[in-house]
């Protein structure tokens, strides 16, 4: 009998409500506030690259399928554990801990905003990061069986502003303004680094593979309808804008989405905007503690961090790998996130770790079609080595190009480059150190797929021990 | 020109069948012999967790699923056979393929490609 009940629907609507969070509001508006509708260009551009990724990494999916760890396994059977601890250090745990502050600091700017509360807004953000980390240490996941209604509601609600704003039914005045503030195409693809975070995240569609009816097919094919969808989505709100918000309004505002509700249909717009935000913000906040301190507990079995992220409370929580999560998301929310430039700021440089990431998914396909040519694929990007290579190509454009300012572009890159020497270093003493084995050796695949099973840790550890006793 | 004949012998684990079986029906295979078998490959039978090599081969489990097919068509059933059985874990299988001189239907005493029809 067949037990898996998710068809392609689902996986499209999971993918979505992956994709979408509140912080991309913030880059759909700030992007279009800064160049207008053509905005929509740098948003195919970077939903095109993002369709290339999708494309790798369900190649890899095929070729080492159900590995819950993804993309930290396929580099560590390609490329060994070096990059492997590093990309997923800084591309998952850095990257998510810094957007995860972004959704807490937007949390906080838009029941402020909402409720005009007199506590400055990262007060209230600091507030509920407190609280989600002291939920998840008793182990309750409150919102995880709201997420799916969160995620519908969020799409739903763009899909009808957008198309309200569109056909301009809103309530609200419209606004005569020029469909686009530059056409100059180095301004347009400047904003595709901006575009990218739109979205980010497709991949966390694989881990739901196990339950879906002919995944082989529907994972693909659900990640490309996704991103498409979301594609449509945005297109829709930035023709909404236009029609509503200025664009110089739009630029400046820390919660643009708020603006566009209030400008759109009023007191109404604001009070569906907030709700559906603060949901999303808060249901996206709890899984990146919850999920990372998973990822560092699967690590930690993986003999990748310490062994200290394996343990768990009585609660069964994973009380190293959320503490860690949680401080350091307090951390970056206690410098006071609350202005745009601040805020685009740390979403372009977690954007860097993200496509670093992305461009070693790249890497990763392209040695496994020189290491197995034969081995079976349920899915293959076509056109050879000619996708992935493209996909490395614009990846990088983007990340040389990350933000049109010159100062800020420096300073990601002095912030990125210093995490991964930090990490590096980790990394390198790590495995010489204490996984005794060689840095940039790929590990075999079958070795990597071993690894997944739940009686390798315990298997080794046992026959580690009788070693040593028989030695002793 | 008389058709040429092969062999496909494929050695598996047991729980693949229904999925193999689904698979060989739909690209047209007529026939099919199966039997329940013991056996180990290169892993002499130790688990894909297993830090130590076995010493001495441990016989598991596994399916035998025996069919004949026309030569030119055993590309096509093999990569069928792959994509089927593929799941990057040791044991996923192997795939043996040898000529078969003739077949013969007792019933009919047809020979050849007819007897497979």
């Amino acid at each position: 009998m067949d037990n898996k009940k998710l068809g392609l629907g689902s996986v499209v609507s999971t993918g979505v409500g992956l994709i979408v969070a509140t912080t991309c509001l913030m880059s759909l508006g700030q992007g279009a506030g800064a160049v207008g509708c053509v905005f929509i260009i740098a948003m195919v551009i970077a939903c095109a690259l993002n369709m290339l990724t999708a494309g790798s990494l369900a190649e890899l999916n095929a070729l080492m399928p159900n590995l819950s760890g993804g993309l930290a396994q396929y580099t560590l059977a390609c490329l060994g554990p070096f990059p492997s601890i590093v990309s997923m250090i800084g591309g998952y745990v850095v990257c998510n801990s810094l957007a995860a502050s972004v959704e807490a600091a937007m949390f906080g700017n838009v029941l402020q905003q909402a409720l005009a509360l007199p506590v400055p807004a990262t007060v209230i953000s600091v507030a509920v990061i407190v609280l989600l980390i002291a939920a998840n240490l008793f182990g309750i996941d409150m919102f995880a069986k709201v997420q799916d209604v969160v995620a519908y509601a969020l799409i739903g609600s763009l899909l009808v502003l957008g198309i309200v704003g569109v056909i301009g039914a809103g309530s609200g005045q419209l606004v005569e303004q020029s469909a686009n503030l530059t056409t100059a195409p180095k301004d347009i693809l400047g904003m595709t680094a901006a575009a990218f975070w739109l979205f980010i995240g497709v991949e966390f569609i694989i881990p739901i593979a196990k339950d879906v009816r002919n995944a082989r097919k529907n994972i693909p094919l659900g990640m490309f309808i996704s991103l498409a969808t979301v594609l449509l989505m945005q297109t829709l709100m930035v023709f909404g804008f236009r029609r509503y918000v200025k664009w110089s309004d739009l630029a400046s505002s820390p919660v643009p989405h708020m603006l566009y509700g209030v400008n759109l249909l009023g007191t109404p717009g604001r009070i569906w905007m907030a709700l559906v935000s603060v949901f999303a913000a808060v249901s996206t906040l709890n899984s990146v503690i919850s999920g990372l301190g998973k990822i560092c507990q699967g690590m930690s079995k993986l003999g990748m961090l310490p062994g200290i992220f394996m343990k768990t409370n009585r609660f069964g929580a994973p009380v190293a790998g959320i503490l860690l999560i949680g401080g350091g998301i307090l951390l970056v929310e206690s410098t006071g996130l609350s202005t745009t430039t601040e805020i685009s700021f740390i979403l372009l440089t977690g954007s860097v770790f993200w496509m670093v990431s992305y461009i070693l998914a790249h890497v990763n396909v392209l040695i496994m079609r020189k290491r197995l040519p034969k081995a079976p694929r349920s899915f293959k990007t076509p056109f050879g080595p000619v996708l992935p290579v493209i996909g490395i190509i614009g990846t990088a454009y983007m990340i040389l190009n990350i933000s049109p300012d010159p100062a800020v572009r420096n300073k990601i890159w002095l912030l990125t480059g210093c995490i991964f020497v930090i990490l590096g270093v980790y990394a390198f003493l790590w495995i010489k150190l204490k996984m005794k084995i060689p840095v940039f050796k790929a590990m075999p695949i079958e070795k990597v797929m071993a690894m997944e099973n739940e009686l390798y840790y315990p298997a080794h550890k046992a026959s580690e021990r009788s070693s040593a006793f028989m030695k002793g | 020109m008389e058709t040429k004949l092969s062999k496909v012998e494929i050695v598996t684990s047991l729980s693949k069948f229904t999925e193999l079986n689904e698979t060989l029906s739909k690209i047209g295979v007529t026939g099919m012999t199966v039997m329940q078998v013991l056996g180990c490959g290169v892993q002499k039978g130790a688990r894909e967790y297993a830090k130590d090599v076995n010493v001495n081969m441990e016989l598991l489990p596994k399916q035998l699923i025996s069919i004949v097919v026309e030569t030119e068509r055993v590309p096509k059933v093999i990569e069928a056979v792959k994509q089927t059985l593929y799941t990057g874990h040791i044991g996923d299988g192997k795939i043996f393929v040898s000529d078969i001189t003739n077949v013969v239907r007792v019933r009919t005493g047809e020979e050849g490609i007819v007897a497979l029809k």
